[in-house]
């Protein structure tokens, strides 16, 4: 039963794009895309009732077959997706006005190759999934009505497919050596030699591109920022988490030589601060929770290399619902007030979307009775001697940036007409969830040092705002014209390069 | 083009359509499936569109003939796989019979050639179709 949660989302997608073919987009599009986003919940019910948790694909034997399953580390990935893309499914039914049974199909797709990536217990199976969910992506932001919408789907696609390929190259190495792609059988028969260690440096360095990690973010901001509002909080809330998904497992199965983690660490707290330093600069409010999100895939992989996988799992599901509440938040607010700029958006009058804007930020800051802060603290165990210090002030950082987006959205400002309802509830209902979870797991309250931390970081804002970092123009360092996108693309591919080089060399020191 | 490409292309794409419907049909016995066969469907098809142009083709291979071939051959894919949920699996073969090496001893893997073999026949045509929209010439 595992396995329909993949294939009902398929089939409502290819319906779609039947009925796409004959024109009947207004009649029967909404239903078969709700329906289809829905179904996997009940898929979901159904198989953790049942006792086997994990299904061998056409009933072969483990060697032959694919293998599925539900377990402790792919539970609350999947239930991020699904709430997430219920959430997004929900916002898109209003925002999509034209051409909506193909949008939707896409939607779909992107769907079940969420799902398949995170159900997949397989390496071959995992890449083809998350593939999947990738190349709807892709066509996804380039629907954006946004200028320079397609140029960062166009970069988005060259990244990520190189990320593909070499992450492809990683598995026929380790496929070569120890003659398995599922998890279980490699991790019984596993002979670690010289090759599958440049193998898992590989697989890592890709799955890094992939999720926008600090020297290799370079697609991420463009392309959240310029896709669609619900878009925008599938890619920075999930599809991001996909690669994740995949180091976990390859984490899970070999053991990652100390080195990498090593560099690993380093890379994660450069991506930390590197995001937050941006997310002080920006001024378009999409790209300020863009850059958040190349920060925040900091604290993930922060907590990979310190082998702390609940950290991993509960990050990543946290970071999944405060920041696609955010993006849909935002987007209410884009969508009626036809600006992305923070110094024309305000919450003023939307007192809906100002506590769900104001709760989410407090979430993604670690403030304790949210989720956010419930994370941290697995993440905060793990860490020793001088690391403690630098998450602190990494804490502050955030938090910085979050005051100014809520300082610049706070003012009064001339507001010509009201969100939609439906957005608002969403919103609200998002900034609810991570409030419950974070009850549910039972995050301590910790008054003293939220207390501190909101102190620290608001002197930090003031003292800023008194300096007018603020108002620091950043230019764009290519020029917009066809030129310009294939220099752009040249340098950053010669820079991964560059960076995979060290990670080699640096590795097996 | 000239008269040669045309005449020359329509002699081969029938035969090319023929070996299609060959690899697809004995794709379980031979290298060889529906992958394959698919693409060598469109590239019939393509074939035409570049010796004759596209409006003509376009004509009898119409755009949402092909779309709906598309669909309908991706949906009988899913369809055959979560069959074989009644019988036990995702994807269960439960046709299973037929001598060994004989045409028929496949079970559900011939048909799911055939509409894999369509699906990516059609995905390949609809692309070109597409993208020519663009660079509408000849």
């Amino acid at each position: 039963m595992i396995s329909l949660m993949v294939a009902l989302p398929l089939l409502f997608a290819f319906f779609l794009s039947l009925i796409s073919t004959f024109k009947l987009d207004k009649k029967f599009a909404k239903p078969l895309f709700i329906a289809g986003s829905l179904i996997p919940w009940l898929f979901l019910l159904i198989s953790l009732k049942s006792s086997p948790f994990y299904e061998i694909v056409g009933g072969w034997s483990r060697e032959g077959g694919i293998e599925i399953g539900l377990n402790d580390y792919n539970l609350y990935f999947l239930l991020a997706e699904l709430i997430v893309f219920s959430a997004a499914a929900l916002y898109s039914l209003k925002y999509f006005t034209n051409n909506t049974g193909k949008v939707y199909a896409l939607l779909l797709l992107m769907h079940a190759g969420l799902i398949g990536s995170f159900i997949s217990k397989d390496f071959f199976n995992y890449y083809i999934y998350m593939e999947i969910a990738s190349v709807s992506a892709f066509a996804l932001v380039g629907i954006s009505e946004e200028k320079h919408a397609k140029t960062a789907a166009f970069k988005y696609l060259i990244f990520s497919l190189l990320a593909s390929y070499l992450f492809i190259f990683a598995i026929g190495i380790i496929y070569l050596k120890t003659g398995y792609l599922n998890a279980e059988l490699i991790k019984e028969n596993l002979i670690i030699t010289k090759e599958i260690d440049i193998a898992l440096v590989i697989a890592f360095i890709s799955l890094i591109l992939k999720a926008g990690i600090f020297p290799l973010y370079f697609w991420l901001p463009d392309a959240h920022a310029k896709a669609p509002n619900p878009i925008s909080a599938l890619l920075s809330g999930i599809v991001v988490k996909s690669p994740i998904y995949g180091m976990l497992l390859i984490h899970e199965t070999f053991s990652v030589n100390a080195n990498l983690m090593m560099l690993l660490r380093i890379i994660a707290f450069a991506s930390v601060f590197f995001g937050i330093v941006l997310m002080i600069l920006q001024r378009n409010v999409k790209r300020l929770l863009a850059y958040s999100t190349v920060s925040q895939m900091g604290y993930i992989l922060l907590s990979l290399s310190i082998n702390s996988t609940l950290g991993v799992i509960y990050y990543s599901f946290a970071h999944s619902l405060f920041k696609s509440g955010l993006f849909l938040s935002a987007g209410a607010l884009i969508d009626s007030q036809k600006s992305k700029n923070l110094k024309k958006l305000t919450y003023r009058g939307e007192p809906l979307l100002m506590v769900s804007i104001l709760g989410l930020s407090l979430a993604i800051g670690g403030i304790s009775p949210f989720v956010g802060s419930y994370a941290k603290n697995i993440i905060l165990k793990g860490l020793t001697d001088y690391w403690v210090y630098l998450f602190y002030i990494a804490n502050v950082g955030t938090l910085t940036s979050f005051i100014k987006m809520n300082y610049y959205l706070a003012k009064p400002k001339e507001v010509k007409a009201k969100s939609r309802s439906l957005y608002k509830a969403l919103s609200f209902i998002m900034m609810l969830l991570t409030l419950t979870f974070g009850i549910y797991f039972g995050a301590e309250i910790k008054l003293i040092s939220d207390v501190l931390s909101i102190g620290i970081a608001l002197i930090l804002f003031v003292i800023l705002k008194r300096f007018n970092v603020f108002e620091i123009e950043l230019k764009p360092k290519f020029e917009r014209s066809m030129k310009g996108i294939a220099e752009e693309i040249n340098f950053y591919a010669g820079m991964f390069g560059i960076v995979f080089l060290i990670f080699l060399l640096l590795s097996f020191f | 083009m000239t008269l040669i490409v045309r005449t020359t292309t329509k002699l081969v794409s029938p035969f090319m359509v023929t070996y299609a419907a060959y690899l697809m049909l004995y794709g379980h016995l031979s290298p060889g499936g529906g992958f394959q066969a698919g693409v060598i469907l469109a590239v019939s098809v393509i074939l035409l569109i570049t010796s004759h142009g596209y409006k003509r083709v376009k004509r009898k291979f119409r755009l949402k003939e092909v779309s709906l071939i598309e669909s309908a051959s991706a949906i009988t894919v899913i369809m055959l796989a979560i069959a074989g949920i009644i019988f036990g699996s995702f994807f269960y073969n439960f046709l299973r019979g037929g001598e060994f090496g004989s045409l028929i001893s496949g079970g559900i893997i011939p048909i799911f050639n055939i509409a894999i073999g369509l699906k990516v026949g059609a995905g390949f045509a609809l692309l070109f179709y597409i993208l020519l929209r663009w660079v509408e010439s000849d």
